[in-house]
């Protein structure tokens, strides 16, 4: 029996009727269709359908969207606004972060999640934070350089402030 | 991948879900944070009809460090048993093994109630939670009983928890003054990983002469389920703590294992490590203890 949810995606309330059996990744691929969320492993081991819930980064293939009923979501597509893309994803294309893409979504997504609640990691920490997320093409080099340069962009943003 | 099709209880309150466990008579299966269920349901290894999700149920959540015995529930993730002050301060060990699990997506969904109730031989969590003396709730709609998490493992996969139970929250007692802990996996990635080879050890030491008074040494991934060391145990206890104590230690560890070859490494590699890792935690614990 479907049951009927309500998920803040990107800022906007979305109101579904979903099977139990439905997942979070699923129901915003197939059902909001936000493609931007990729599906990989659909076990939770490669991070390709990592979105930030309620603050926390998660893999949304093993997250029911009946849980993810009245919590708040954020995709990648979430990211970008009217003013331009977000420094994150700026960055992972002025330094060549991006080979086929398919990792990129969870990628700048667990490195939002971390440069949230610390906006001056070192690289172990933005190692650690990503290391849910698997890449096949880059070697990950670029995709932390890219992560590197955001903190430091933050950290002379707020000098110049002062 | 699809999941099987299941009938979803959502209830607010434990009473609420006990009851729906008893109405469902055995085919209810609890759902927390899902990182296990949801794997095997996809895999098609386990198909269960009705899902009861504890994941609404606020008593669940909390960290609770009151009346001297530290009371965790069900529901808290692994994430949040890393970011708790009282766990990274008092429960160190526990902190070590909640960091260690997975990625840190799986921590912000997995929960300690879950990776208990898996039984899986080589899960992050039963070290410590067994190298702290650490007991679980489980309940029903008819009672409520205790069980050391030592005693809680059956096998690979299998617990003591009965098929209308769900385990609620997991006590600890506070560690002694002069006690260390430590936990240690040793896995082929740093991350991300299934332990090849996991130790947890708990030791107090004599107020008097600074000779070992009590140790635990839990061993991970090499048997059925998480095990004590007893002959390592033995051989700790009235010593004064040293790198040849620690040594044999780990040399007696290795005998209390029973590992298995398989596409991780093999059972001579896991023995050899068990030593390794047993003398590292021992020493790693003693530094603890030594600044409490």
């Amino acid at each position: 029996m479907k049951k009927l949810i309500n998920l803040n995606i990107n800022g906007k309330d979305h109101e579904l009727a979903v099977s139990p059996n439905q997942t979070l990744a699923d129901v915003i691929r197939d059902e909001i269709g936000l493609t931007g969320t990729k599906k990989g492993c659909e076990v939770g081991e490669c991070g390709a359908c990592t979105v930030i819930m309620d603050g926390k980064p998660v893999t949304s293939c093993l997250v029911l969207a009946v849980q993810a009923n009245g919590r708040t979501i954020l995709t990648i597509e979430g990211l970008e606004t009217d003013k331009g893309l977000h420094p994150l994803q700026q960055a992972f294309v002025d330094k060549g972060a991006i080979q086929c893409g398919y990792c990129t979504s969870g990628m700048i997504l667990s490195a939002k999640a971390l440069l949230d609640r610390n906006s001056h990691p070192d690289e172990s920490v933005i190692r650690m934070a990503i290391s849910g997320n698997l890449c096949r093409c880059t070697g990950y080099q670029k995709i932390i350089e890219s992560i590197k340069s955001v903190s430091k962009y933050k950290n002379e943003r707020s000098l110049s402030k002062s | 991948m699809l999941l099987p099709k299941f009938d979803f209880y959502e209830p607010t309150k434990l009473p609420e879900a006990c009851e729906i466990m008893d109405d469902l008579k055995d085919k209810g299966h609890p759902l927390a944070g899902g990182t296990d269920l949801l794997v095997n349901m996809k895999k098609k290894l386990i198909a269960p009809g009705h899902l009861v999700s504890l994941a609404r149920i606020e008593e669940l959540k909390g960290i609770d460090a009151s009346n001297g015995i530290l009371k965790i529930g069900a529901c808290v993730t692994a994430a949040e048993l890393t970011e708790s002050e009282v766990i990274r301060g008092m429960f160190g060990a526990l902190a070590e093994g909640a960091e260690s699990l997975c990625s840190p997506l799986i921590r912000n969904l997995a929960t300690i109630g879950g990776n208990l109730v898996a039984a899986r031989p080589a899960a992050d969590l039963p070290p410590a939670l067994m190298a702290y003396g650490a007991e679980v709730i489980l309940k029903n709609s008819s009672s409520d009983r205790s069980v050391p998490v030592e005693n809680f493992f059956k096998g690979p996969g299998e617990s003591l928890i009965g098929p209308d139970e769900i385990l609620t929250y997991v006590l600890l007692k506070k560690p002694q003054l002069a006690s260390g802990a430590a936990y240690i996996k040793l896995g082929v990635r740093k991350t991300l990983e299934i332990s090849l080879v996991s130790v947890a050890v708990y030791i107090v030491l004599d107020s008097q002469d600074g000779s070992i008074h009590s140790a635990r040494v839990i061993l991970g991934a090499v048997a059925p389920t998480h095990i004590r060391a007893p002959s390592a145990e033995k051989m700790l206890l009235g010593e004064k703590p040293s790198d040849a104590l620690f040594e044999s230690a780990g040399n007696e560890a290795a005998n209390n294992s029973s590992p298995i070859d398989n596409f991780r490494g093999s059972a001579e590699y896991r023995r050899d490590m068990v030593k390794v890792l047993t003398r590292r935690a021992l020493s790693k614990a003693y530094h603890d203890a030594q600044e409490n």
